[in-house]
């Protein structure tokens, strides 16, 4: 059963291919039949957990046993259906191209999503990136055969590193699926190397997920990329790496720092960089498709911050392990949705341009609903799926401490070490020794006045000012796109169709469900 | 079943509200119907849990389940006296408002379907602030609240003033959030539990500074949705939205929530996690605002801006309060305030509509002529706030009062000084708006206005002469145990009387019997900055909004598309390039070369084995 | 008399360098190929000239010589190839000239 998901978009997309049959509706049914299996196999694990399968003489092994891994099908299958359903191809011919892309991206991302093997694990995620490229180069918005170069040029590398990564981790454990690795774990293998896997494994899905200083390829990519390439990939498809650091650890469990550990401060620092920097960035963006690519890889942070408390707590943080696993799904599920919102708003008005338009929300007043409702779900209103996410992630950060437990972070140490190191070396070095002692200074004074916090609570007190940010950036997007006067942009809007109607409001309403039901997640 | 009903505060507003937004967009009277009918029902359910209906607690329901118990999201709803009366204030204002709103949206072109769902969705967040049995739910609630407010001032979102006001509003109290949430947390930490009834004792031994810390950090939910100084800006330009939701979100029970969310805590952690500097801070917030609000209002010529910063100025009074652990008093004061000030919007509510949607005060005049029952409920509505011996608002203001007395007298004479300027801008509002002749075509063909109207407005004048009596007070003042303090003829009461009397003066001297037809103290510096709110807005858009966050922004993303993105990134893809194009010298396509350099290899080769 | 190991090494050295010379320095691909096969026969000339000197009592050393054997047939073989290649080649471009063999490049 777990096979057929991967197998009918492919044979869709097939179909749709070769023998010619109509792009939409061939899709259409697809992403239905999609639906109906994956909730299915979401909801009845019993039936379908262990799925073994010999494909091509590959022997390829499906499960969806852990709730992450539910909860990614799940988001899969419900962005697929809303980006067939919601988008609309410019011609015929364009059509078959866009959803043989959206399908076989599915199929790619569902099947990295159960494969056990760790090596398919890899491949279906490759599998999805290059109709990724082909879309971006074909029907992109603005520069993009450029833009189309450097994402994939950009994503090859950094898969590259990955798969380094997780061969090495593979051949120390001397097992290749998540499950063998797991059992070597239990029989006391370790990784000779673990600090070199980490560090690839960290750069390897960190870029994946558009980690900071790596994240440039994103934003311009989701800006340019076809609409249901850009919900399928910002909402889908870039949850791979998180879900792969999270599956390694909770495969390596209790060890997980041993791997990772080295590393966690500067995870802490990246993300960081993640929430207030490229926050801020997507401030003083002026299109609305710039600023939601931006605003997913600032929304990356928080997950990355769930991840570094996993690693933080050795791996027994189970409440962060939830929390990114919610706050993952709600994020696709969001940023999916403002991503096909985006595309009617420019079929309505042909601009993207904040400045140019404006009263927006009396001529489509449906469309400002659902719009207002992605935006608050994403900058995390409660009774909305984010704020189920971020909530038990900020509370994961603290689950581990109690007042006065660490006088200092250890990470400051470490900073005072390299600042002085920097301010013998030269003047420019100097320079830059300040700045890490005043940052070094920041740090201890905020973790001594608030009673001793942990790094990860010091660098959550930093992360919650990214609330801040994301509600200005989204509101003035919202107010310049929907409020105020009615631009001449506005005067054009016709009307959405019902299918448009029907693909946001279908993800409204799992937004809205999950938002209200967290527990339906959090229990999976 | 019957101890579930409780749920029925939350459950049934949320419903209405979807309803009305999903269900009934195109037909507003059912809209307005079914919001008026959800309110009502809770109003009744309300007075008869007070009437004695309470059967033990309502089930706790788990929301977000984690593996250990304390960290579980839980809703769950405490009914405790100060709970329960506190929704009384809620749902009774909140129907009235609910009622007066048909009479003032009568002709408006907007879409009144959203209107009264955001009045649900009000209703129900309100509740779950109030009702709340932990901090994790008030927050849910505090957010709700947030943006049910966002909604309802932006209700007329094709004004740009709207617009912006809506979103400064979202925006100034995300920042007070921001602190808030990280005192949550903290909480959490120093407790181990985020459940009032759960937090009496202290996990460990923790530092008084970081008690200090936390009781700040959540003060900092509280500076942002009370509108206390410096997250204040939003509350005046929040007047953008219409008049009742003015009256039920901006002046009586949502920026209420901060006081009462603070008096919770006091009663929930004791008042002894509440250290000295934490206090001091929380009481000089609340007397700056008092003060500055009021000196405000004195220059304010919009009749709502004046009710606006009198609404800041008296949530000052009430955090000075909570600052002085007179959790009592301040609630007190949110009570007696709740029901006068919403008097006095609606009455400015009833004024605007039957002056053709003006709302400056230099434009109306005579209307008590016009008008006389509206203005003599406003008129109400204005003895309460200043003060007037044997009105509610005497009582509070006096138990606040009496509580800075004996160790803080520099807070009781700040709060003396207010009381005094609060007297001043008051009368001078009714002086000018109420006496002499009308000033503008709209004032003159004033009314009185319609039933629906007019109904909400006796009820609350009734409510602002007799809430601060006994007889209400010890039933409705939402405190364990409250019995009403009365007349005693203390240094208090001459010292308050002295502050009314000389405001009236003042007021009466400067603007005469309702001659005056401009300022007379306009024009001078002072009044010119009193008018410009202190330069504080401009401060903050021109230098933290304008200034550090845009150009800062700008900067980063600057370097991150230059630096970054430019150098770094594409600099590496050029380095590539180059040296590509370099090493592609070796790849000439000559034959010979290639058999040259294969020879010189072969050489290179020998020579490294021979040696 | 015998003649010196050494003479026979100096003539296969030059023949070596002539072909050698041949290979880098001309443009026509026939006579490199010509200078290759002199390069091989220069290794044959060293081969025998090694098998026979290492020998004891007349009797040559038959491993080298058997290597020199295989190599004037892999050249045969290589040269029914590498002359088929030029034919070709010449049939495509109607030159010999190596220099002009550079489409690659562009």
């Amino acid at each position: 059963m777990l096979l057929w998901l991967i197998l009918i978009p492919v044979i869709a997309a097939a179909l749709i291919g070769l023998l010619r049959m109509p792009g939409r509706a061939t899709a259409l049914a697809a992403a239905a039949i999609m639906l109906i299996l994956g909730v299915g196999a979401v909801l009845c694990p019993t039936e379908c957990s262990d799925c073994l399968s010999t494909f091509c003489g590959v022997r390829l092994q499906f499960t969806l046993v852990s709730s992450i891994s539910k909860a990614m099908v799940l988001l899969a299958v419900l962005v697929t259906f809303a980006a067939v359903a919601g988008t609309r191809a410019p011609s015929p011919n364009a059509e078959r191209s866009w959803t043989i892309s959206t399908l076989l991206i599915s199929a790619g991302a569902i099947g990295a999503f159960m494969s056990d093997n760790i090596l398919a694990f890899y491949g279906f995620h490759e599998l999805a990136l290059i109709p990724t490229f082909i879309m971006i180069g074909c029907y992109g918005r603005g520069d993009r055969r450029t833009i189309a170069w450097t994402t994939t040029v950009y994503l090859g590398l950094a898969s590259m590193v990955l798969l380094a990564g997780l061969l090495l981790l593979c051949a120390q454990m001397h097992a290749w699926t998540f499950t063998d690795m797991a059992a070597s774990v239990y029989a006391g293998i370790r990784p000779t190397t673990p600090c070199l896997i980490g560090g690839l494994l960290l750069v390897g899905f960190g870029t994946l997920v558009s980690l900071f200083p790596f994240h440039t390829w994103a934003a311009p990519a989701y800006a340019s990329a076809p609409t249901p390439i850009a919900m399928m990939h910002a909402g889908v498809l870039k949850k791979f790496g998180l879900y792969g650091l999270f599956t390694l650890g909770l495969v390596f469990g209790p060890y997980c720092s041993q791997i990772f550990g080295s590393w966690n401060n500067l995870l802490l620092l990246l993300l960081l960089g993640n929430i207030l920097w490229v926050g801020y960035v997507t401030v003083s963006q002026t299109r609305l498709d710039d600023m939601l690519g931006n605003s997913s890889v600032m929304h990356m942070g928080y997950i990355f911050l769930a991840f570094a408390a996993f690693i933080a707590a050795d791996g027994a943080n189970e409440l962060a392990m939830n929390g990114a696993t919610m706050l993952m799904l709600a994020h696709g599920l969001t940023i999916a949705m403002l991503f096909l919102l985006t595309g009617q708003v420019e079929s309505q008005t042909r601009t993207l341009e904040l400045d140019s338009m404006g009263g927006l929300g009396r001529k489509l007043p449906l469309l400002g609903f659902l719009f207002g409702l992605a935006g608050m779900a994403s900058i995390g209103l409660p009774l909305l799926a984010n704020f189920a996410g971020e909530y038990t992630i900020f509370v994961s950060c603290f689950e581990t401490w109690t007042p006065g437990a660490s006088p200092s972070p250890e990470c400051c140490d470490v900073l005072r070490g390299i600042s002085c190191w920097l301010q013998e070396l030269c003047l420019v070095g100097a320079f830059f020794g300040w700045i890490i002692g005043g940052i070094t200074w920041v740090i201890e004074s905020i973790s001594t006045l608030f009673g001793g916090l942990g790094a990860v609570q010091v660098t959550l007190v930093f992360a919650l000012w990214g609330l801040v940010i994301s509600a200005i950036y989204m509101l003035r997007a919202f107010r310049a796109i929907f409020e105020g006067d009615i631009a001449h942009t506005s005067e054009r809007a016709t009307g959405l169709s019902v299918m448009d109607i029907i693909a946001a409001g279908f993800l409204a309403l799992f937004i809205v469900l999950f938002g209200i039901a967290p527990q339906l997640i959090m229990n999976l | 079943m019957i101890q579930n009903l409780p749920w029925l505060f939350l459950v049934l507003p949320l419903l209405v509200a979807a309803l009305d937004w999903v269900f009934f967009s195109k037909c507003p009277k059912t809209a307005a119907t079914l919001s008026i009918l959800s309110a009502a029902a809770t109003f009744g359910l309300c007075i008869a849990y007070l009437a004695g209906l309470q059967t033990g607690l309502s089930d706790v329901y788990v929301w977000m389940p984690t593996n250990t118990d304390a960290l579980d999201l839980h809703l769950g709803l405490v009914m405790d006296p100060l709970a329960m009366r506190m929704m009384l204030v809620v749902t009774g204002i909140g129907l009235l408002v609910h009622i007066f709103s048909i009479g003032y949206m009568k002709g408006d072109g907007s879409n009144l379907s959203r209107y009264f769902a955001g009045l649900s969705i009000f209703m129900f967040s309100m509740s779950t602030i109030v009702l709340a049995d932990n901090l994790a739910m008030t927050f849910i609630g505090w957010e709700m609240v947030g943006f049910s407010s966002y909604l309802l001032i932006g209700h007329w979102f094709h004004k740009a003033s709207a617009a912006e006001a809506a979103k400064k509003a979202f925006i100034t109290n995300r920042v007070g959030d921001f602190g808030f949430l990280l005192g949550i947390l903290l909480t959490l930490g120093v407790f181990g539990t985020l459940t009032f009834s759960e937090m009496g004792n202290v996990s460990g031994a923790v530092a008084p500074t970081l008690l200090t810390v936390m009781v700040i950090c959540l003060f900092c939910g509280a500076i942002g949705k009370s509108a206390q100084f410096p997250l204040h800006v939003w509350l005046p330009d929040a007047m953008e939205g219409p008049t009742p939701v003015s009256a039920l979100i901006h002046a009586a029970t949502m920026v209420a929530a901060g006081v009462y969310m603070m008096v919770r805590l006091q009663v929930s952690m004791g008042t002894e996690i509440f250290t000295e500097t934490a206090c001091l801070v929380i009481t000089t917030v609340g007397a700056i605002t008092a003060v500055m609000a009021a000196i405000i209002a004195t220059q304010q010529d919009d009749i709502k801006r004046v009710l606006a910063y009198s609404t800041l100025s008296q949530l000052g009074y009430m955090v000075m309060a909570v600052g002085l652990l007179a959790g009592e008093a301040a609630m007190f004061h949110l009570y007696t305030h709740a029901w006068f000030k919403a008097l006095l919007f609606l009455g400015a509510g009833a004024i605007i509509v039957c002056c053709h949607h003006e709302q400056d005060i230099w434009k109306m005049g005579g209307l008590v002529r016009r008008m006389p029952l509206t203005v003599l409920c406003f008129l109400m509505g204005t003895f309460a706030l200043i003060a007037v011996p044997g009105f509610s608002g005497f009582f509070s203001k006096e138990a606040i009062l009496d509580a800075a007395i004996v160790d803080h007298p520099v807070f009781f004479w700040i709060g003396a000084g207010v009381a005094a300027i609060t007297t001043f801008y008051m009368t001078r509002l009714c002086l000018v708006a109420f006496l002499g002749k009308a000033r503008a075509h709209g004032a003159e063909h004033a009314h009185e206005a319609g039933a629906t109207m007019v109904l909400p407005l006796l009820a609350l004048a009734a409510m602002a002469i007799i809430s601060g009596y006994g007889f209400v007070a010890d039933y409705l003042v939402p405190a364990e145990g409250f019995t009403a303090p009365g007349f005693h003829f203390g240094c208090t009461f001459y010292v308050s009387l002295g502050a009314l009397v000389l405001g009236l003066v003042a007021a009466i001297v400067v603007y005469g019997w309702g001659k005056r037809e401009r300022d007379p103290l306009a024009g001078n510096f002072i009044a010119t900055a009193l008018r410009n709110r202190l330069y504080i807005d401009a401060f903050y858009d021109k230098v933290l909004i304008g200034g550090l966050q845009n150009c800062g922004a700008r900067i980063i993303e600057f370097i991150d598309s230059a630096l970054i993105r430019g150098l770094l990134v594409q600099g590496t893809a050029w380095l590539v390039g180059r040296v590509g194009i370099l090493l592609s010298w070796l790849q000439c396509g000559s034959l010979r070369a290639y058999a040259c350099i294969t020879g010189l290899g072969l050489l290179l080769i020998i020579v490294i084995i021979a040696l | 008399m015998t003649i010196p190991l050494a003479h026979y090494l100096i003539f296969s050295g030059i023949l070596f360098s002539i072909g050698l010379a041949g290979v880098l320095i001309r443009k026509n691909i026939l006579v490199v190929f010509m200078c290759l096969e002199m390069m091989l026969s220069a290794a044959n000339i060293s081969l025998v000239a090694f098998s026979r000197a290492q020998g004891t009592d007349g009797i040559p050393v038959y491993d080298a010589q058997v290597l020199s054997l295989f190599i004037v047939a892999i050249a045969a073989a290589e040269v029914s190839i590498g002359l088929a290649l030029i034919v070709a080649m010449f049939r495509a471009t109607r030159s010999v000239d190596s220099t002009s063999l550079n489409t690659l490049k562009d």
